[in-house]
């Protein structure tokens, strides 16, 4: 393949994760919403969205994938990952117990996607005054830095952090598939990414070269 | 429970029997294979009819048959040199023994001479046409060299070829050919390069799987008859294990398909088809260049597997079932039990459903999306099963939206929407209400066989949605 133009469009998925009552909805819903105020819900309301971004003159299309937070539907997790780009774990600061559930997810992603997934560990905030207790705040960035994962405080009542965080996380996600790319590049098998991962799709109808080589095998 | 199955089989039989013209044909067959080998009790259910005992597939021959004579074009022949001289030789010899009926009994050596004139005229009629034949015979032939050395160059920059590249390459030569003979791919060509326009695309594509002597149909054709014929012997015998079941246990053990032996063809009919819609599809693009672009080929992938797979479906949903059956029992377990439990009791929050009776008048909470959902089973196109499965769950968020609003209609109206925590429940609530344990079967064959790039998007997460509902259903007893 040729070098890449800017002809190409990214396409990520990115899960959400979370307990029932940390506000991961309120939190996309937010992203999704803010800035282009129009028709960014889906008919499938805050469980399944999409944003188009461009970033450094890219053209990046997300789709974000909420999952259940109770237990009980746990048991098809794998299934709602698979093939993520990326995943936002919420938990709420105020609970330490949701903190714990995001440390058993990032373990079950990082079991099945190894480091091809980008994660970003999102403690809420209800009001700005709400504060870690000392201790606490040590322990979660060191875990998120022990797990290759970046952490944000945002509020989505106060709508803070949520456009950092999804851009940093956009960022991340294209670094890790010009990565691959490059990989793809030296002659690594390509079939074995083929199915995992990014998916670049050609932009707009190209004039295709008469007489070339086939440009689907 | 094989409703459905038999359903799509009386569909099947009745487009044969209306293709065919021949309202006798099948029977006439199965009487044949019923002489023979009375043991073929597949052959013989298609027999018993109104019986109730029907085998919902056809053997793979009728099968077969059935696929070419669906094409509308099937009947555009053009006939060879030799065939047109014996029609006119025939057309001669009435002629003659019309002459010879008027002849007087005294006219005796006329009608010699009129016999060896006859005699003369049919002889030369066939070495014309055998010269004839031979001629385009030999044009034929250079004109193939021709195309694969046009075929060589196409494919020159590929280097090393396998196996499938020589595939591909013979079957474009044969696209090639084609083009020689019928000039409705040059005018598509021109007219979506001076329009490019998605319907016109959808027309050429759909207008190119109608053509059964294309080599794309042919292609697929190919293909399906491949997959039905592995397919035929597993789901017929395994509904006969079903049906055996009261004859004696000898018969049953010489009949009986072990699981492990299930797997073993479920898996190599998988991997068979995982590479078709591939290869169809890029045989596809090298006939019609016009279509390789990225939204062109979604739209030509989808129209190809659904030409694929919609006579195949029936057959490959009783592989399926019989692969999943502890997981449909599950299911149906917990179906009965629950029949007639509330939202609630399926952990859907009361805010999320009418919580007076009488505002439902007689009915439930998301009829409308249990029924949207039983129509899945209907359709044999996994395509548009997909799409049953969005707007079922469409109907839920619309739903859940309507009876929140009213629910909460004297406090102020909170802007938080519908999120996976309060649509899984309610979609198990869905699914337990369809009453239909084939959906478990039904979802993991679309899982299988949706192409990957659908996965991502809105019909992704909707059928990895509906798949873990369906598995948190067969999961309340445990």
């Amino acid at each position: 393949m040729a070098a890449t133009g800017g002809g190409k469009t990214y396409s990520f998925k990115v899960v959400l994760l979370g307990e029932g009552c940390v506000g991961k909805t309120s939190l996309v819903l937010r992203y999704c919403e803010n800035k282009f105020n129009d028709k960014h819900i889906t008919t499938l309301q805050a469980s399944f969205l999409t944003k188009k971004l461009n970033i450094t003159g890219r053209r990046v299309n997300l789709a974000i994938w909420d999952t259940a937070g109770q237990e009980r539907f746990h048991a098809l997790g794998p299934i709602y990952y698979r093939d993520s780009n990326g995943a936002v774990l919420v938990y709420d600061i105020t609970d330490m117990d949701s903190f714990q559930k995001v440390k058993n997810w990032v373990k079950e992603l990082r079991k099945m996607l190894g480091n091809d997934i980008c994660l970003c560990i999102v403690g809420k905030i209800l009001l700005l005054q709400t504060r870690f207790s000392g201790g606490a705040i040590v322990v979660v960035y060191s875990y998120a830095e022990s797990v290759g994962a970046k952490h944000y405080h945002t509020s989505a009542k106060l709508n803070k952090g949520i456009e950092e965080m999804f851009l940093d996380l956009c960022k991340r996600m294209m670094e890790t598939a010009q990565a691959e790319e490059r990989l793809k590049g030296n002659g690594a098998s390509q079939s074995a990414s083929s199915r995992r991962g990014v998916q670049i799709v050609d932009d707009e109808p190209q004039a295709t070269p008469t007489g070339g080589c086939c440009s689907s095998g | 429970m094989n409703i459905p199955l038999q359903s799509a089989y009386s569909f099947l039989r009745h487009t044969y029997l209306v293709t065919t013209g021949v309202s006798s044909a099948v029977h006439v067959r199965v009487k044949q294979s019923k002489a023979t080998s009375p043991m073929k009790a597949g052959h013989r259910r298609v027999l018993s009819d109104g019986d109730g005992k029907l085998s919902p597939f056809l053997p793979p021959e009728v099968f077969q048959k059935l696929l070419i004579e669906a094409s509308q074009n099937a009947g555009k022949k053009v006939l060879t040199p030799i065939e047109e001289a014996s029609r006119l030789n025939q057309k001669l010899k009435a002629k003659y023994e019309a002459r010879l009926a008027r002849l007087t009994p005294g006219q005796a050596n006329q009608k010699t001479s009129l016999t060896l004139s006859l005699d003369r005229q049919m002889m030369e009629n066939l070495i014309i046409a055998k010269a004839r034949q031979d001629a385009l015979q030999r044009k034929v032939e250079e004109r193939r060299l021709r195309l694969q050395e046009a075929a060589n160059r196409r494919f020159a920059a590929s280097g090393a070829m396998t196996a499938e590249d020589q595939e591909q390459r013979a079957l474009y030569t044969n696209v090639l050919e084609y083009e020689q003979d019928h000039d409705w791919p040059k005018q598509w060509k021109a007219n979506i390069k001076e329009n490019p326009d998605a319907s016109i695309v959808l027309g050429l594509v759909s207008y190119l799987l109608s053509c059964s002597d294309h080599p794309v149909v042919q292609l697929l054709r190919k293909h399906q008859y491949r997959v039905y014929n592995r397919l035929y012997p597993i789901v017929s015998r395994s509904h006969l294990e079903s049906a055996s079941l009261s004859l004696n246990s000898s018969h049953r053990t010489q009949k009986f398909l072990h699981s492990g032996e299930l797997l073993f063809h479920f898996l190599q009919i998988r991997t068979t088809l995982f590479p078709i819609s591939d290869q169809l599809l890029s045989l596809c693009l090298l006939s019609f260049e016009c279509l390789n672009t990225a939204s062109y080929r979604d739209l030509c992938l989808a129209s190809i597997e659904e030409a694929f797979f919609t006579p195949l479906w029936s057959a490959l949903m009783a592989l399926f079932r019989k692969v999943h059956r502890e997981r449909e029992q599950a299911f149906e377990t917990s179906m009965r039990i629950y029949c007639n439990s509330s939202p609630g009791d399926i952990g859907v929050p009361s805010k999320l459903f009418p919580n007076d009776p009488e505002l439902l008048q007689g009915s439930y909470p998301y009829k409308a999306a249990v029924q949207e959902l039983k129509l899945l089973v209907q359709d044999s196109c996994p395509q548009r099963k997909l799409e049953c499965i969005v707007r079922t769950l469409r109907l839920i968020c619309a739903y859940a939206e309507n009876y929140r609003c009213h629910n909460e209609s004297d406090s102020t109206p909170k802007t938080a929407a519908i999120g996976a925590d309060d649509l899984l429940p309610i979609l198990s609530f869905v699914a337990l209400r369809c009453q239909c344990p084939q959906l478990v079967a039904e979802c993991a064959a679309l899982e299988e066989f949706i192409h990957e790039g659908y996965l991502i998007g809105e019909e992704g997460y909707c059928l990895t949605s509906m798949q873990t509902a369906l598995v948190y259903v067969e999961s309340l007893l445990d």
